[in-house]
């Protein structure tokens, strides 16, 4: 059994001895989802529906969305990013540290299913398991003989977890939870050291199985090719001119659809009503324009100020593909630097907003 | 805006002036006859804290030029701290602004109580005059491809 099945069997052991003893009333979790290597959230009161909690490289979802809609004492599942999510929460008076039990998950990195399909050329479908084994992931799938069932591979394949970690999970600061009451396992060291290289240069490393060069050349160019391993365009941006970067964006909010996923789906997102439905005064028109999108996500981004954690979920909910972490990073970075801000590191410090210092930013005051 | 309107082009620059300090240094600007560019338009705001960053995002999508945030001097305020949190929106808004390519002389920041009507002249003027070198706001221009 590896790391993710003992943390799993430990979270069902805990989450069921607190429905027992009434310590909780809810527990939010993740179980298995309705397609192959993904996982959604499982929000439940029910004891024998804890069987179904898992722990996988698959965990994606920032469970603190759930908390300021729901009642109650509740226990939650969080990985990293999520915990600083729910500080983060807990600094806005949204929800309270007294009525939450939260089970932290050292968090190894989530892995990016796209990336796996790029760097294997398999589809979903084709592939059985994947399963983290220390700094390998490995890949297996089974073998059908006719009429005899399936017959595990005995040649899997093996990626190294760097090549197939999201990218967020990758450039990770606070893996291990910032506030927890259950560890589900031994504190992870921070990633980020290691992350400079491994975005840079994806050079895939697909390993045993014999592959001949073609493959190997043909997941090379497509590598380094504009579009990133994910699939996001990505591009030197900070070698850009001013004009080339609006541009950029321009190009990129013209393929928004306006779902507001991004938005839905983030904890720090917690307004009851958002200014884009406000109608008086209407800020925005409802109309999916590339200029609407951009003003959209540009106040979406500093609303976020001091509140996102970089959990990457805006990023991944979007069915368009655009690159939304390289603004939310900035503004992470941005508060970093102006205000010595980083969210979602102590519940009891006053939100970024709400807060000032006697000198700060003058430089940018006439 | 096209090319060939260029030449009669004059700079739109919005003012969101904080009622106690700043509008009053304007008032007093135009009580004693000082002589500053016709091109800012003022709205007056009851604090320099009430400024949302949305108010800088729409004054240039309707087609300003560059805005001016102006309030009264750190420690100055009416309400002790509208103008601190007013300076971090602010920061964060024109950072991240330039950070996607807009140029930050479009939106400005100052302090000006309601006794410096020569500071906002001055700042007024400087204003309109960086306004007219990086040229019009074309930025939410559909362009033809």
């Amino acid at each position: 059994m590896n790391s993710d099945g003992r943390m799993q069997q430990r979270l069902r052991h805990e989450a069921g001895a607190l429905l027992e003893q009434d310590k909780v009333d809810r527990i939010i979790g993740f179980e298995p989802g309705s397609l192959k290597f993904t996982t959604t959230p499982l929000i439940t009161k029910i004891k024998d529906d804890l069987d179904r909690l898992v722990i996988n490289p698959f965990i994606v979802n920032n469970l603190a969305v759930f908390l300021p809609g729901l009642k109650g004492r509740i226990a939650i599942v969080s990985k990293g990013c999520d915990s600083r999510s729910i500080v983060s929460l807990i600094q806005d008076n949204k929800v309270s540290r007294d009525d939450l039990v939260i089970i932290g998950i050292p968090c190894p990195g989530m892995i990016d299913l796209r990336k796996v399909e790029k760097l294997t050329g398999k589809d979903r479908d084709e592939m059985d398991d994947i399963i983290r084994e220390g700094d390998k992931v490995v890949i297996r799938e089974g073998i059908r003989d006719e009429g005899y069932g399936i017959t595990p591979d005995p040649y899997p394949l093996t990626l190294e977890v760097s090549d197939v970690l999201f990218d967020n999970c990758l450039a990770c600061e606070f893996p291990t939870p910032q506030d927890y009451d259950i560890l589900l396992g031994e504190p992870v060291a921070s990633r980020q050291s290691a992350a400079g290289e491994s975005v840079e240069s994806q050079e895939s490393r697909v390993e045993s199985r014999g592959e001949g060069d073609s493959r190997a050349k043909r997941l090379q160019s497509e590598a380094s090719s504009e579009r990133s391993v994910s699939g996001l365009q990505t591009i030197n941006y900070r070698l850009l001119t001013r004009q080339q970067r609006w541009g950029f964006w321009r190009k990129e909010f013209r393929r928004c659809i306006r779902c507001y996923a991004c938005r839905n789906i983030c904890p720090s997102c917690f307004c009851k009503r958002c200014f884009v439905e406000e109608s008086e005064p209407q800020w925005l028109m409802p109309v999916p324009r590339w200029q609407e999108n951009l003003m959209f996500q540009v106040i979406r981004n500093i609303h976020l100020a001091g509140r996102c954690t970089d959990c990457g979920e805006c990023e991944r909910s979007c069915p368009m593909n655009i690159p939304l972490r390289s603004l939310t990073m900035e503004m992470y970075n941005l508060v970093g630097e102006l205000f010595n801000f980083k969210a979602g590191m102590d519940k009891d410090a006053p939100p970024l907003m709400t807060h000032y210092e006697q000198e700060e930013a003058e430089d940018l005051i006439r | 805006m096209g090319a060939e309107l260029n030449s009669e082009w004059e700079p739109r620059l919005l003012g969101l002036l904080c009622k106690w300090c700043s509008y009053g240094g304007a008032d007093l600007a135009g009580t004693s006859r000082k002589k500053y560019p016709p091109n800012i338009r003022i709205v007056k705001l009851p604090c320099s804290g009430r400024v949302d960053p949305l108010f800088i995002l729409k004054a240039l999508h309707l087609g300003f030029d560059g805005v001016l945030v102006s309030g009264c001097h750190p420690g100055e305020c009416h309400y002790q701290t509208g103008n601190f949190r007013a300076r971090r929106r602010v920061a964060i808004t024109k950072k991240f602004l330039e950070y996607m390519g807009i140029e930050p002389e479009r939106i400005q920041a100052s302090w000006i109580s309601a006794s410096e009507a020569g500071k906002f002249v001055e700042v007024v003027t400087e204003v309109t005059e960086g306004l007219r070198t990086i040229g019009p706001n074309q930025l939410f221009d559909e362009q033809r491809r």
